[in-house]
Formats: C-alpha cells, structure tokens, sequence
C-alpha cells in the first residue's frame, strides 16, 4: 500500500518541484547579466522608494537584492513557502480523501488493516515527498549559488530547510481538516484558501504595527525567516509550536479517521 | 451448527432519518442467506455496519463468536466483500489490482487467484477503466473470493453479469458453501434466492419482517386466485376481501379460505375465467415487499 501511494503522487511531486526548479533556473542565469548591468542600479534606487515596512515584509530591509542570494532570502525564499505550502495542501487534503471520493474506500476498508494504518501510510508518503521537495530544491538553489557567488553557507543551509516547517503545518492541518469532508475540491479550496489567507496576513502583519497581531494568524510566521537571515539559526520557539502543532494535527487526524463515516 | 455471524439489536440512523432498527440475525456457518427487500429497505445500510463504514448507533457483530470492530484485523482476512457498486483504482491494470490484492495477504493466493482468473475468463492486461460492468463484476467477484474466506457478504452480486456466468458463480457459491463458507447474500434478484439460498430474510423500512428456510415457504401452499367476471365487486364484497388486485373486471388476490368453501361460493356468480395457481417464492417475496 505504501508503494502505490509513493507512486500515485509521484507525478504530482515532480510538477511542483519542476516549477520551483525552473524558476530558480531562470533566476540563476539572468541574475549575473543583471548584477552588471545598470538595471540592479536602478532597481536599488527604485527599492528606496518603497516604506520601510513594505520592504520589511519582503526581507529587503536586511537583505539586497542585487545578488542571486539575497533576491533568495527576499522574493525568492516567500515563492519556496508558497509552492512548497501548496504542494503540501493539496498532499494532505488528497491523501486520505481521495479514496472517499473516488469511493475506493470500500474496497481498500475490506483489506485485513486497520485506519490507523491506513491514515500512518499515507501520511509518510506525504511527509516523505515534502522532505524531499525541501531537500531537492535546497540542493538545486545550492548549485545555482556556489557556481555564481559566495554564500553564507549557514544561513542557506538553516533557509532551505525552513520550508518544511511551514510545510509540515499545512500538510497536517489540512490532513485534520480533510477527516471533516467528503469532497477532495471542497477540501483543496479551503487548504489553498489556508496557504494564501496565510501569506496574505503576513505580508499584511508587517506593514502597519497596529495589525501586527495578524501574523500570529498566518503559518508562514513559523518560519521566521528573518530570524534566520539575522542570526543564521532557526527561532526554537517557532520550531517548538511548528512542530508540536504537526504532531497534533496528525494524531487528531488518525483519531478522527478511526471515527468517521467512510460511505 | 456454529453460528459464523450474528447481529445483536442493530440500529443505524442517519440523522432523524431510520436505516435499520433492531435488527436480530444469525447466519450458520456454511449457509447461504438471501436477504432481500425493496430499495432503501437497510440491506447495504447492514451490509456497511458488519464492514465498519459506518457507525453504528446500538447494536454489535460478532463473527465466530468474537465481537467484530475496525481493528480486528484476523476477522476482516477470513471476509471477503463485494460491494454492490465497485470502485477499484482505475489507474492501475487487472494485474497490477490483483497483484495489489494478494499483497495484503500473509498467505499465497496465486493457486486460487490463476483458478479464478481462468474461471470467469478475466483479462489480466485490461485497465480498470476500461472494463465494462459486467467485467468489473467478475474482477469483483475474483477479488472477494481470492483470499478464501470463511465468510462471504456479497451486495447485489450478478447485476452486470450474463447468464452464463451467473450459472457459473452460482456453481461456484454452491462450491464455497460445501467447503463449509457462510454467504449472506443480498440482491433484488428474487429467482437467485430461490435457486442458491438455504435461508431467506425480508427485510422492509429498516426491520427484519420474516427469517424463513426456502423450504418451508415452499410448504406455505399458498394459492393465487384470478377471477374474470362481471360481478367482481359483489364478489369482492361478499368474500370480505382486503389485499387484492382490481383490473376492470379481473381481480387477483392471495387465496386465505378454505379451497373447497372458495370454489362453492364462487358458484354462485357468474364468472367468465378462473385461474387458480400455486403462488411461485417470487410471489411470496413480493406479498412481503409491498
């Protein structure tokens, strides 16, 4: 059973991480054409136009983006977050729905195995194709980089695995929320609805103090990103409730799906 | 004889709504059970409590005497389901479902698996997708049998199918219920009851009506009267008649009187065509269903 999950959505893998990868690739053979030319002049002098705030949302204000690896810490780092985020939405509300929807549920329920197992073997198909996402474009932006520039190979290192924090939260919670469903279109509209609701309050949450609060509404928080680039660590805090809170999700999946109705 | 399946008091509503109440079975072990009755009477709602997809309200299940719940997995290896509407993945091929099958068994199928492949002429290289209702069917049939199970739930196991193969999945139930394999079989097909059951339960809005052998219905000696005639409503009125069928000038009724008095009363009318016939089981279900 775990094989055929691997390879059901192994497709799905590969058309998520190619858009990352051919994005990136873009980006890694235009940036050092752009780096000498005067368009980066101008594009600094356009930057200085922006709020301080607008640009703190984007990292720009502790970061530049006149290298490839700085436009990665910046513009670069929020597209990862959403591709990744996305990919683990559409996972986890899939995953364990799909056979509801598809009614093959009936068929797979008169197999000798209990949900528990069931819900166990698609959640570590899904785990394993996030991790390897992270780990694939992390290993991807790192060639693109050394080949052009010196990075700080700390910071990378801790930025390109903070996708899986965001990740890991979305893929759990929409897994929790997809026990509640029986329609996988539904299903994916409200975890999408998650992931842009969340980059759009934290984009939100940076720009005025008086909404600040907003980010602790938005996953992409968890990442903290800033903290990582100022201090090349992630925030233990962050990783504490990003973590405690995937482990939830997916126990209250597992309990959930033992109770439900599957026809 | 060992009972190999019993439901206990079995209530399942939807809602406000009532799939089944109360419901009381016991199905020997090497029995065939038909159970039968119109649409939305509770079959699959039954059959989907005995497999877990839904939860019930009261009641349980035991098979061979132990309690039966989502996690007893050694109960789900000695049951093999077939869903009135099969789903399988459509992605995959004949061979590759099969292969998929056999990989969550402890034992090997291959002997039984290639038997009934060969049996009901299935194609292993044809795609899920591509398979007709009646091929569907027969993979389905293919798939709840390759495991050799000791207890067999089947929902409407032959729509789809053509006579042919449905003489030869009867043989092959007749087979599995020699080697001691208890069948709770339900369907609409109500000649198959009467051709393959031991046993039969009618089962209406959500309550078993009636458990009876094929045997004894058959010693029920229940008679169909059809009678033509000018004066039905006078007849009608006169033999106090409640359950009966009013066509113009023909009446059909279940004969519940002594033949002898019927014949002597009907004399007196003037009666144009009188057919007297024994009811068939098909009749006797359909008296339950309505």
């Amino acid at each position: 059973m775990f094989k055929r999950e691997i390879k059901i959505n192994f497709k799905s893998f590969i058309l998520w991480t190619f858009i990352l990868c051919a994005v990136f690739l873009v980006v890694f053979l235009i940036y050092p054409h752009l780096v000498k030319s005067d368009n980066m002049k101008m594009m600094d002098e356009l930057l200085t136009i922006f709020p301080e705030d607008v640009l703190k949302s984007f990292n720009m204000d502790i970061s530049s983006v006149s290298t490839a690896f700085g436009w990665l810490q910046t513009e670069g780092l929020m597209f990862i977050y959403l591709i990744t985020g996305t990919f683990s939405a559409i996972l986890g509300s899939n995953l364990i729905l799909k056979e509801e929807d598809d009614k093959t549920i009936e068929y797979l329920n008169s197999f000798p195995i209990t949900r528990t197992k069931i819900a166990l073997f698609k959640i570590s198909a899904g785990l394993i194709y996030i991790i390897a996402m992270v780990l694939f474009i992390g290993i991807f932006n790192y060639i693109g980089l050394i080949s052009s520039e010196d990075i700080n190979e700390k910071t990378f290192f801790y930025l390109s695995l903070s996708p899986l924090i965001t990740s890991l939260v979305i893929f759990s919670l929409s897994m929790f929320i997809s026990t509640f469903s029986s329609k996988t279109k539904i299903m994916i509209g409200i975890s999408l609805g998650i992931v842009f609701g969340s980059y759009i309050l934290n984009i939100l949450s940076t720009i005025s103090e008086s909404i600040e609060f907003l980010k602790y509404l938005s996953i992409f928080t968890l990442a903290d990103a800033r903290n990582i680039i100022i201090n090349s660590s992630f925030n233990p805090v962050m990783l504490f409730i990003s973590l405690s809170l995937t482990i939830m999700f997916l126990v209250l999946t597992i309990i959930k799906y033992n109770k439900k109705e599957l026809v | 004889m060992k009972t190999a399946l019993e439901i206990k008091n079995l209530t399942k509503y939807y809602g406000n709504i009532l799939g089944i109440k109360n419901l009381n079975l016991e199905l020997e072990q090497g029995e065939i059970f038909g159970f039968i009755g119109p649409n939305g009477a509770g079959k699959s709602t039954t059959i989907r409590c005995i497999m877990n997809l839904i939860n019930k309200n009261k009641g349980k299940i035991f098979i061979n005497g132990i309690l039966f719940d989502k996690n007893k997995t050694f109960l789900k290896e000695i049951i093999g389901y077939l869903p009135s509407e099969i789903n399988l993945y459509e992605d995959l091929t004949v061979q590759e479902i099969l292969n998929y099958h056999q990989s969550f068994y402890k034992k090997d199928l291959s002997i039984n698996r290639n038997k009934l492949v060969k049996l009901f002429k299935i194609d292993e290289k044809k795609k899920i997708e591509n398979l007709s209702l009646g091929n569907l069917k027969k993979l389905g049939i293919a798939l709840a049998l390759m495991h050799e199970p000791k207890i067999l739930i089947l929902d409407e196991p032959t729509s789809g199918l053509d006579p042919i193969m449905q003489q030869t999945f009867y043989n092959l139930l007749i087979e599995e219920k020699k080697k001691g394999t208890t069948i709770l079989y339900s369907t609409h097909v109500l000649n198959e009851v009467a051709k393959i059951c031991d046993r039969v339960g009618i089962i209406k809005n959500g309550t078993l009506l009636k458990i009876e052998s094929i045997e004894n219905l058959h010693k029920l000696n229940l008679f169909y009267v059809t009678i033509i005639s000018e004066e039905v409503k006078k007849i009608i009125k006169e033999l106090k008649l409640n359950n009966y069928e009013l066509n113009n000038n023909t009446i059909k009724f279940r004969n519940t009187i002594d033949i002898n008095i019927l014949i002597k009363e009907l004399s007196k009318y003037k009666i144009n065509k009188l057919l007297i016939e024994e009811a068939s089981l098909e009749d006797i279900f359909l008296h339950y269903y309505k």
